[in-house]
């Protein structure tokens, strides 16, 4: 493989296990994908699939106890985050890798300044002096957007709307030109003027400075406007990755389908929303077989009883069915019960 | 941060306004009557009589408050019926006293409570936590008197490394210190616990981590600030809780300071000095209380003075 075509992060096999009173839940079970240098990832899925605990545990910032890294690896730049130690994990954080949360309102400090937010990143990783920090951050400030920034930089979180803490917490994620940016749900607290403007940024930003993206997020609309790639999850598995174009035209996974299904069409006459009938599994009890056969309408035995690998369809389409392997019998389709 | 400061202050001048008229409306239900009182036993009608006009006992009680109002702003706190001196000259003596040995037990409460409440917080749950969280409660449950005697014989009889009583010297305001901030202490280590506890959970925790900050920075800079918003709180009514206590503690250690001198008054029905007494006690709590406001707006700058 050729070095520019190495990719930046290579997830393998992550596991992500909380320990509770009612057992082992395994939030985030055994994923794989990779992110090259200027590329955006979605993620997607609903509430609770995992995928924030997933951008979570790429920085190693799980709430542990109770949460835990079980297995897999992070290879960011060839080095596993898994097993780095502590101190050189946290050179990586907010300098390599930075994150942006889902709420603004709550993630910057109340009682700092927010000039004084970005710049103690500044101050720390780049070694800056505290005179040159506060004016990068200012600049960043303005990078993002916000009008007079020197005299916002001495605000407090609570004196800015939510669309500006949020341009906040962009402006503090970017101030080391970090190689990766995690964006958990950057636009969900946002209302939909906001939404796209942050997401405008993010891009604007994205090709100045080359970063790669991974957006996580339950919104499909974000993932059509930014996304190059998709990794959809379902109950802590990823079921399908494939290009952005190829899960919107031809979704291979029942779960994908499913989801795009019951997006509303404006064009059509619709008297009832579509849904996927049926319930997420319980994280604490886990299906042997496909997670998603309960609700799949394709299920033959051998789903509820194996569970299926994530194998390549085509060359740019991985999904985990049991449809697309030689194992499948078709037998619905034939009786047509599908 | 100015303009809050002047009209906080330009507020405690109606509170204080209330505070004369309480003590002088209490004062006003003690049972006895203080011309008979003067005037000793079996002195004549017409003596008591004479003192009664001369205090201005007579006049209708609006009117008394009203005459007990202009004097107090004129700094007249009236004469000791003990010994006939200006209340206000032996105020003066006893104030300071009282303030140094409140400062210092503030000190201990502060300081102990929240490094032991930092401390527990940074590792809940483990040896130390519950450690130190059970010395709290023994101090929460402790009573004054008891622990101020214990203190007393252990340092200072048995060790012999600390004065017993009185007030001469810094090494006689330890143990007096100590026995008043020991509880304050206790309830501000809890608090600071829970504090800390429920701030480090905020999301602003996880993005000062994701930042790459270092824990000692997390805990000190971006937890602690926003975890002594409530423990301010609370160390402003233990200041109140503290100022009650020196009453106990004073006397205990013979301490010839504000309370001791309020308890004394009390036995020998001297109601012109007990007014006075606690008139000062009432002012320092309503300084303390200016102070806390201001310390809480500096913290919290959310705070808006309507």
């Amino acid at each position: 493989m050729k070095e520019s075509n190495r990719p930046i992060l290579e997830v393998k096999g992550l596991k992500t296990h909380f320990t509770t009173k009612r057992g082992v839940s395994k939030a985030v079970d055994g994923i794989d994908f990779t992110l090259h240098k200027g590329e955006t990832l979605g993620i997607v899925g609903e509430s609770g699939c995992g995928k924030s605990m997933t951008s979570l545990s790429i920085l190693r910032l799980i709430p542990s106890p109770p949460g835990k890294i079980a297995g897999g690896s992070v290879l960011f730049k060839g080095r596993d985050l898994v097993t780095m130690p502590e101190d050189e994990m946290r050179k990586i954080r907010g300098n390599e890798i930075s994150m942006i949360f889902q709420e603004p309102m709550t993630s910057l400090n109340p009682v700092i300044p927010v000039g004084e937010q970005i710049a103690e990143a500044l101050r720390l990783h780049q070694k800056m002096g505290k005179k040159a920090a506060w004016d990068k951050s200012v600049d960043m400030l303005k990078m993002v957007g916000i009008p007079s920034p020197d005299k916002r930089a001495k605000q407090e979180p609570f004196q800015l709307s939510g669309g500006m803490r949020q341009r906040v917490m962009i402006a503090m994620a970017l101030a080391c030109t970090p190689e990766v940016l995690i964006a958990d749900e950057p636009t969900t607290a946002l209302d939909v003027t906001i939404q796209a403007q942050i997401l405008e940024l993010i891009k604007e930003l994205q090709t100045k400075i080359g970063m790669g993206v991974i957006m996580i997020t339950h919104d499909l609309g974000v993932v059509a406007e930014t996304c190059d790639k998709v990794a959809v999850m379902y109950a802590g598995n990823i079921v399908e990755h494939a290009s952005t174009e190829q899960i919107f035209a031809d979704p291979k996974h029942p779960y994908t389908q499913g989801l795009l299904n019951s997006l509303p069409k404006i064009h059509e006459d619709q008297e009832e929303l579509i849904t996927i009938d049926g319930s997420v599994p319980s994280p604490y009890n886990m299906p042997g077989g496909c997670r998603f056969a309960s609700r799949c309408p394709y299920a033959e035995d051998i789903c509820a009883a194996h569970q299926p690998d994530l194998v390549s369809y085509s060359e740019d389409i991985k999904v985990r069915c049991w449809k697309y392997t030689d194992k499948w019998t078709g037998k619905r389709d034939k009786e047509g019960v599908v | 941060m100015l303009m809050f400061i002047l009209r906080r202050i330009l507020q405690t001048i109606p509170v204080i306004i209330g505070v004369t008229f309480v003590v002088f409306f209490i004062m006003q239900l003690v049972p006895g009557d203080p011309a008979v009182l003067l005037a000793g036993e079996g002195a004549s009608k017409e003596t008591i009589e004479a003192i009664r006009d001369q205090l201005g006992l007579n006049q209708p009680l609006y009117i008394q408050y009203f005459e007990y109002l202009t004097s107090v702003f004129k700094g007249d706190l009236g004469v000791s019926l003990k010994n006939s001196q200006p209340v206000l000259d032996e105020i003066l003596v006893r104030l300071p006293i009282t303030i140094e040995l409140a400062f210092f037990s503030i000190i201990i409460t502060i300081v102990l409570g929240m490094a032991a409440g930092i401390i527990s917080a940074v590792k809940p749950y483990s040896l130390t936590d519950v450690s130190v969280m059970l010395v709290a409660l023994l101090g929460i449950s402790l009573p004054s008197f008891w622990f101020g005697l214990m203190l007393m014989y252990f340092f200072s009889v048995k060790l012999q490394i600390l004065p017993v009583a009185g007030w001469d010297s810094l090494l006689h305001v330890i143990l007096p210190a100590i026995t008043l901030g020991a509880g304050g202490a206790a309830i501000v280590a809890r608090m600071t616990r829970s504090s800390m506890l429920e701030v480090i959970r905020q999301d602003y925790i996880r993005t000062a981590r994701a930042k790459g900050l270092r824990e000692r920075i997390i805990i000190y800079k971006h937890a602690l600030r926003n975890a002594l918003i409530p423990v301010i709180t609370v160390v402003g009514l233990q200041f109140g809780a503290l100022l009650g206590g020196t009453v106990l503690v004073e006397s205990i250690f013979a301490i010839n300071g504000l309370g001791r001198m309020i308890v004394d008054a009390i036995r020998m029905r001297d109601l012109p000095m007990v007014q006075g007494g606690v008139l000062f006690a009432s002012l320092i709590f309503v300084v303390v209380n200016l102070f806390v406001d201001v310390f809480y707006r500096f913290f919290n700058k959310r705070i808006e003075l309507n």
